[in-house]
């Protein structure tokens, strides 16, 4: 589970979260939308504990991030929006790394990179650099990476950037599957058609305030009331 | 067109220098007051130590210059070597390049932005220092303002832009023969190459030899020095230069201003050799570049394993042994690093070796005391360097993939710690080998004995924790996660200033250190009593120092790594 209540982030004079409080339940997929600079990547990156709020607290799985950093670090995954990783290591050498950050025993964690390399498909090139590797590649490794230690809550930013069709379904279908098993998971995205297809529940963040949050069901009448389109509703909620 | 990419540029630079934000403010006066101290150091220096070899030792004024031209000669090796190495990043492998390979540009327009833009980036700093000490040297003789105008401009930079022309001459080589039969086979037998002259220099100009020979003329130092240089240092760029202060100081300007004449023929022959070479090479330069970086690609197997390897098994705590892991490879498969740390060790060795020879027949007090200072901060300033350039840039590389540590549930100081003891582990036998080389010398056969040896070795663990400290703790607050490239990462402002600070961390030492030390060499050549005391308190004192910049290197470290990412 994840809450935030009353979540400010300042950068300077700029507020970049303004008092944003939300809570993503048990095994609740939960789509995080916006316009570019809304806010939505450091609301992850509060989440995550890459940045601190200004006011406010952030709650993982019952753990403060702020005062319970590693027990909530423990239960989260973290996926970022540009997938950059360690490039002088291979794409196995990162995950035996992120599995060590997390603890795993060595020889849970052998079985576990290689069911993730046969869920992902990464075998043909998982011990090359990474340096080496697409956007796509670096994306399903780092999706790869998060689910190594079974997490409790997921928090993922913008997972469909550079995956072809095929490692886009096969996100699709993990993310899902998760979210069936209990998983909580926050995306951001920019794609409205995956938001639709795969969350519960769908919040707009428009110049750091949450301005639409409905579950899916309401958000058919909310189409309803416009052209239909879910396009429509997003330009309403964020429109200046 | 190259003015108008030069105006974006220099808009750029303005806006990051001049950024009116008070952190920028608070750290700019920062900077200011630093360079300001270190300039009136490095003039202080240059000054005291003119008029101490001239007047106190009587060193002739041709010994003198001998060892302004070594002097200046490791100045030429350490630009050329730089800007090598950079220019390799600049020209080949910057993002910058690509997107302006996109534009209806020329090469060579293209180019000459990237060499001077290196140029000017990694050599700043050296200018800074050039002129302070030509400043101090020149105050000595009482040379008017217009000389140091007039040798900045017309001697010093001319020299190290030689340096860099040659520099980028040999990297545009290397890249024309990596083409042909190979990337490594060129690194190979260049840097053989390379150190087979380094090495044929100062076998056949060694100071060290002629510090023994010239001891034995004292105080006729001139006459044994007229006939002693080997003939072909007069071809080279630093005797040039070191021949028109000699001149000058002589007060000789007609003699002195053909070298600075020829100075300059050489290096505007260069810059135009460099142009002529560039427009017919850079672009296929560029994509031989591409072809090393695509034969670099390669697939591990995964049924070898070694002992570094992520799978095997290991005594230290899992996140221990995944940093460790991670840092290894990432420092042995970035051949910036690991070719350049080899050529410190090898450059740190042949100093060991050349000084652990030194035959001081000269029983003179000041003479073996200040041989002595001058040594232990020679040493302290390779220790500097050696941590500044590998341990600086520990934090800031580890760039936008921080994320991943960061996002992971390890503590900060497990992190910070980790880094520190592989850079000590690191800085700190390199450290002892020179601290114990440059001691030998002084070893004596009284009841004093090897009390300095120990002293040494003593000071050396201290100024490697210190250095270490400072360099990783403030490579963290100055860390700038966009740089990927080591080598920039630790010339950058924010490198520079703790570059400067340790060596102000120097000067405090020797001035601790001087009052035993003077003490033990006047116990040794005055016979005056030696109380060991004195090393004791010299020691303490040195470690509680060392003990205070190590906590703020810490502190400050820990505090950046807690900063948002």
């Amino acid at each position: 589970m994840i809450q935030l209540h009353n979540v400010t982030k300042k950068f300077g004079s700029l507020t970049a979260v303004d008092n944003l409080t939300l809570t993503v339940p048990k095994g609740e997929f939960f789509g995080f939308l916006g316009p570019n600079g809304a806010g939505k990547t450091t609301t992850i990156k509060m989440i995550v504990g890459l940045f601190a709020p200004t006011s406010g607290s952030i709650f993982v799985n019952g753990y403060s991030i702020a005062k319970q950093p590693m027990e909530a670090k423990q239960s989260i995954a973290y996926v970022p929006d540009i997938p950059f990783l360690y490039e002088k290591l291979t794409g196995r050498e990162f995950l035996y790394f992120i599995g060590g950050l997390f603890k795993i025993p060595k020889s849970t964690l052998h079985d576990r990179v290689a069911e993730l390399i046969d869920h992902f498909e990464i075998g043909n090139w998982i011990d090359k650099r990474t340096e080496d590797y697409s956007q796509g590649m670096k994306q399903r490794i780092t999706i790869a990476a998060a689910l190594l230690h079974h997490p409790k809550a997921i928090v993922i930013d913008e997972p469909m950037i550079g995956l072809d069709p095929r490692s886009a379904k096969i996100v699709r279908d993990t993310l899902h599957m998760q979210s069936q098993n209990g998983i909580s998971i926050l995306m951001s995205t920019h794609s409205l058609p995956v938001a639709e297809e795969l969350c519960d529940r769908i919040g707009i963040i428009n110049n750091g305030k949450l301005v639409f949050c409905d579950t899916r069901e309401q958000l058919q009448l909310d189409k309803a009331r416009y052209d239909g389109k879910f396009e429509s509703v997003f330009l309403e909620v964020t429109k200046q | 067109m190259f003015f108008h990419i030069v105006h974006y540029k220099l808009l750029a630079f303005y806006k990051t220098v001049f950024d009116k934000r008070s952190v920028s403010i608070v750290r700019g006066i920062a900077s200011s007051l630093v360079f300001c101290g270190f300039a009136y150091c490095a003039y202080t220096f240059a000054f005291s130590t003119t008029r101490f070899m001239l007047e106190h030792t009587r060193t002739g004024l041709y010994l003198f210059h001998t060892f302004i031209s070594m002097l200046l000669f490791v100045l030429f090796i350490a630009v050329n070597l730089g800007n090598i190495i950079v220019s390799y990043s600049t020209l080949y492998r910057s993002s910058e390049v690509s997107f302006l390979l996109t534009k209806p540009i020329s090469f060579t327009t293209i180019f000459i932005i990237k060499f001077f833009d290196n140029f000017f980036y990694s050599s700043t700093t050296l200018f800074v220092i050039a002129f302070m000490a030509l400043f101090g040297y020149g105050s000595y003789f009482g040379y008017p303002w217009y000389f140091f105008a007039g040798v900045m401009i017309f001697v010093l930079i001319p020299f190290m832009f030689l340096s860099a022309c040659l520099a980028v001459l040999i990297l545009m080589a290397i890249m024309k023969l990596a083409g042909r039969i190979g990337f490594r086979k060129v690194m190979a037998g260049l840097f053989a190459l390379y150190f087979f002259l380094i090495y044929m220099f100062f076998d056949s100009s060694n100071p060290i030899t002629l510090v023994e020979k010239v001891n034995r003329f004292y105080p006729n130092v001139d006459a044994y020095l007229l006939h002693a240089a080997p003939g072909y240092l007069q071809y080279l760029p630093n005797q040039w230069v070191a021949q028109f202060f000699f001149y000058i100081a002589r007060g000789d300007v007609m003699k002195a201003l053909p070298y600075a004449g020829i100075l300059l023929f050489v290096t505007i022959a260069a810059f135009g050799l460099l142009l002529i070479v560039a427009n017919r090479f850079y672009y296929r330069s560029w994509l031989v570049s591409l072809d090393v970086q695509s034969a670099a690609q390669k697939i591990y197997d995964p049924a070898h394993r070694h002992f570094m390897d992520f799978r095997s098994r290991s005594l230290l705590p899992s996140q221990i042994e995944v940093l460790v892991k991670k840092e290894f490879f990432s420092f042995f498969r970035e051949a910036s690093q690991w070719i350049h740390f080899v050529v410190m060790i090898i450059l740190t060795g042949l100093f060991a070796i050349s000084v652990s020879n030194i035959n001081l027949n000269l029983h003179i007090m000041d003479v073996q005391m200040l041989t002595y200072l001058v040594m232990f901060v020679f040493g302290g300033f390779m220790i500097s360097s050696l941590a500044l350039r590998f341990v600086f840039p520990m934090i800031g590389l580890e760039g936008q993939s921080f994320w991943a540590l960061k996002s992971s549930p390890i503590k900060e100081n497990k992190m910070f710690l980790t880094k520190f003891i592989l850079g000590f582990v690191l800085v700190l036998p390199i450290a002892e080998y020179i601290a114990i080389a440059s001691n030998i010398p002084f070893i004596t056969e009284t009841e004093l004995r090897s009390s300095l040896l120990w002293f040494g070795i003593f000071n050396a663990f201290w100024v490697s924790l210190t250095m270490v400290s400072f360099n990783l703790g403030f490579g963290g607050f100055f860390a700038n996660y966009l740089e990927r490239n080591p080598i920039r990462a630790a010339s950058t402002q924010g490198a520079t200033l703790t570059f400067l600070a340790t060596l102000l961390y120097l000067i405090v030492i020797v001035v601790i250190i001087l009052v035993p030390v003077s003490a033990y060499f006047a116990a040794l050549f005055q016979f005056k009593i030696f109380h060991f005391k004195m090393l004791l308190l010299a020691g303490m004192l040195l470690a509680i120092v060392s003990l205070l910049l190590s906590a703020l290197g810490f502190i400050v470290g820990l505090r950046s790594m807690r900063r948002d990412f």
